[in-house]
């Protein structure tokens, strides 16, 4: 089950932090104006989402196309929580390195496009690394609310207490261990572990608290 | 080499900014399609007529207004909880707290915010096992004890956005107490908390939305899938999220599905007017300071 | 023209025959209701999930009657109906299976059967298989076979579903037709008897097991060794994989409970109990 957390959150945080630093390349520099305002408004917009809604729409929109598309296991696994996870903490991370680059002197960009650097070239060569410590915290701070989420592993991934060897395994993560074992008797070993699992996420989260300000940044809780 | 990296990075920057468009937009239009048809008097109140529902005469089955009225006290009750004090401690980090605790407690609070709300509800569910096993041996799971936990939730978000809403008034304004003789307390209380006071409401709107959606805490501290509507404290009750996650896994004909759908729209157009309420009384905000 | 006018005839008849059987239910219901009139509090119900269309049917009966009683339902498994019944979280805690020596020990339980209920091997309508040998569904369950082909099915891989650790019909299948043999790990686990119909139901290469109550058109119940599983073969003992569901209570239940408990029991319960597809024990 540790196993299925991390590599739930390791392979979401993958898909998602490309993407928030993407997102983040045209907001600073190849869409400026309407565009960018449009789409950082949509991020924001869509931290208020609800979880539970990404999973609804997902076991009836994404599950069973997985399943006719790739053909391998009944669509409840590893990738389709991947996928609908790393929608989630998109906006998280995005909004981080949004802050940070933000937050940038803005004489350094108007020192690079003196230079004629092109929109892209300034996002690579100047933003990016000026924000390097911000680039750290989103990813770490990401990587806590992918480990921390329940409801997208409980109601997507199979809940299968297995060493998730392939993307189209079913698998359980620690988060869901607590929601669907809470169940059984007080004596079962079953029962013992909820408690250990929810010990382990604390102290997971804890340490990215850690990383978190050891980083320099403040954990907005966005 | 220099060219290619530019121009993968323009095509990444691209392909994911049209791509988290597109997933957003399928996953709206495909609720939006299939939730639609669902909303009518019936999602509400079931085959209650809906006078005496409203009234609580009649107990109602198969519809979502106990779940909405369960959702509802939930967030009361954690307002209830979170908002006060969390406006206490933001006021005591931004204007009293020394560097040294100040740190320390930054900390607590991140480590808060960063806590999974599973470990939140697990934490709810032990202290209320502790509890019947102490002094309290009364003690069930329900209404209560969810607020709490939610409230505990949500209490970073508060406290996070009180803090930074002081702490963003402009010097000048910040002094202008202190320089016509108040006292500490008063300059908060007359000058900078009125001031901060639309940057509070925004972060407390966003608790509150926060609230309405958690599923896991919940989860774990008296939600049930069929109670009616709550009538003491102590009571269990139903509540929208959980009902959307009941109903994606049990669904029993497609008209329990399609009120799955209905409901989920219904959850997201509620958060979705908590967060829009937020960000323009942010703008508001942001805008008086721009034009001083 | 005469099939449409013979039709709508049968219809008429059909509904006159229902409201008919409705009015005397109504009545029927007075009755066996006059128990609650004057009582108020609430019952919190936990556990076996076999049990909840039948719990929620006569909530809903006897909230009606008597708006002042509040009856609050909920599953999780017959492990938590134990635990939660037992811890005193609530008043009655469902099983779908027998209490062990020291569940009843530890928290002085006291058990009332009330149904029995076969557990059906289900897989997706259109799945041509109907029938499937004791032995062929042990080696599915333990992952030995793994694709349709093996067991004369068209080719395409098998998914297993099965339920939570807290499950009580888990236990009965896994105890009377796998033989306590091995299940998959890489098996799906869904955490109640409605959420395995609607996952086999949305999965045409999907096997799992569910409460023959709970069996409907979506799903399609696998015949076991030639025998159907249906309540008849249940009842007269050729369906081997069987239990009864139980209310449980700690100690002597309280006057409401005892209401709610005699109330499943009597004739307008064993009607609740029979529609919700399950069979009445006396």
């Amino acid at each position: 089950m540790c196993a299925g957390s991390l590599a739930l959150a390791i392979l979401s945080l993958v898909v998602a932090y490309p993407a928030a630093l993407g997102i983040c390349t045209l907001v600073h520099g190849l869409a400026r104006g309407l565009s960018a305002r449009f789409l950082l408004a949509l991020v924001h917009f869509m931290t208020s989402i609800p979880t539970v809604v990404y999973g609804f729409v997902s076991v009836f929109l994404l599950v069973p196309r997985l399943r006719e598309w790739f053909a391998v296991g009944s669509g409840f696994s590893l990738l389709a929580a991947v996928l609908t996870l790393s929608l989630l903490i998109l906006p998280t991370i995005t909004l981080v390195l949004h802050s940070r680059m933000e937050q940038l002197d803005p004489t350094l960009r108007l020192a690079a496009e003196a230079m004629g650097f092109t929109p892209v070239q300034q996002v690579r060569c100047v933003l990016l690394p000026a924000a390097a410590r911000g680039l750290t915290a989103a990813a770490v701070l990401g990587f806590g609310r992918a480990v921390g989420d329940t409801l997208v592993s409980l109601m997507l991934a199979g809940n299968a207490a297995q060493f998730p060897h392939s993307l189209f395994a079913s698998i359980r993560t620690l988060t869901a261990h607590i929601g669907l074992v809470l169940a059984t008797d007080s004596q079962s070993m079953a029962y013992q572990s909820v408690f250990a699992a929810g010990l382990l996420l604390f102290l997971l989260t804890g340490a990215v608290s850690l990383l978190i300000r050891k980083s320099g940044g403040k954990n907005r809780g966005l | 080499m220099q060219k290619t990296l530019d121009r993968l990075l323009t095509c990444l920057a691209w392909l994911s900014g049209g791509g988290t468009l597109l997933a957003v937009s399928l996953l709206l239009v495909f609720l939006a399609s299939h939730g639609m048809p669902g909303i009518d008097a019936a999602l509400f109140f079931g085959d209650t007529p809906w006078l005496d529902a409203l009234l609580a005469r009649k107990p109602i089955f198969g519809g979502i207004w106990p779940a909405l009225v369960g959702t509802f006290s939930l967030v009361f009750l954690a307002s209830v909880f979170s908002i006060p004090l969390g406006i206490a401690s933001g006021i005591y980090l931004a204007e009293y707290a020394s560097d040294h605790r100040h740190s320390l407690l930054d900390f607590m609070v991140d480590l808060l915010s960063g806590t999974p709300s599973i470990v939140m509800g697990l934490f709810g569910f032990t202290a209320i096992l502790a509890l019947r096993k102490t002094f309290l041996p009364g003690a069930r799971t329900g209404l209560l004890l969810a607020g709490l936990c939610i409230g505990l939730l949500v209490l970073p978000y508060v406290i996070r956005t009180t803090e930074s809403a002081l702490e963003g008034i402009p010097d000048h304004l910040r002094l202008l107490g202190p320089s016509l003789g108040l006292t500490r307390w008063q300059n908060i209380n007359k000058v900078l908390l009125p001031l901060a006071g639309r940057g509070i409401l925004s972060g407390a709107i966003l608790a509150v939305g926060r609230a309405a959606e958690d599923t896991a805490v919940i989860l774990l501290t008296g939600v049930v899938a069929h109670a009616g509507i709550p009538g003491s404290l102590a009571d269990k009750f139903e509540a929208l999220p959980f009902r959307i996650y009941y109903l994606a896994a049990e669904h029993r004909s497609p008209q329990e599905l399609e009120q799955g759908f209905a409901t989920a729209l219904v959850l997201l157009l509620l958060t979705g007017l908590l967060f829009l309420a937020a960000v323009l009384l942010q703008r508001s905000v942001e805008r008086r300071w721009k034009t001083r | 023209m005469s099939t449409r006018t013979t039709k709508s005839i049968c219809r008429v008849a059909l509904v006159v025959f229902a409201l008919i059987l409705w009015s005397s239910a109504g009545t029927a219901s007075a009755a066996a209701l006059d128990s609650f009139a004057g009582l108020e509090g609430t019952i919190d119900i936990a556990g076996g999930t076999a049990h909840i269309p039948v719990m929620t049917d006569a909530a809903k009966n006897i909230m009606t009657f008597n708006p002042k009683i509040r009856i609050t339902v909920e599953g999780g498994g017959s492990g938590i109906g134990v635990q939660k019944v037992g811890e005193g979280l609530v008043s009655i805690g469902n099983t779908g299976r027998a209490l062990s020596e020291e569940e009843i020990a530890k928290y002085g339980l006291k058990s009332y059967p009330f149904a029995l209920d076969g557990v059906a091997v289900i897989i997706h309508p259109d799945n041509p298989l109907s029938g499937l040998a004791a032995e062929q569904i042990r080696d599915i369950f333990s992952g030995k076979i793994t694709n349709w082909k093996e067991v004369g099915g068209k080719d395409g891989a098998i998914h297993l579903f099965t339920r939570d650790e807290a499950s009580g019909t888990r236990e009965v299948f896994w105890e009377k037709l796998l033989k306590k043999g091995p299940i998959a790990t890489g098996a799906n686990v869904v955490a109640s008897n409605g959420a395995m119909k609607s996952a086999v139901a949305q999965d045409k290469d999907a096997i799992g097991y569910a409460g023959i109550g709970h069996v409907d058109q979506t799903v399609k119940a696998v015949v076991l060794d030639g025998v159907a599983p249906s309540q008849e073969n249940a009842m007269n003992g050729s369906y081997p994989v069987v239990r009864k569901l139980y209310m449980n209570t700690r100690g002597e239940p309280s006057k409401l409970v005892k209401a709610f408990i005699d109330y499943i029991l009597s004739p307008e319960g064993v009607a609740i109990i029979t529609k919700s597809g399950y069979l009445p024990l006396k």
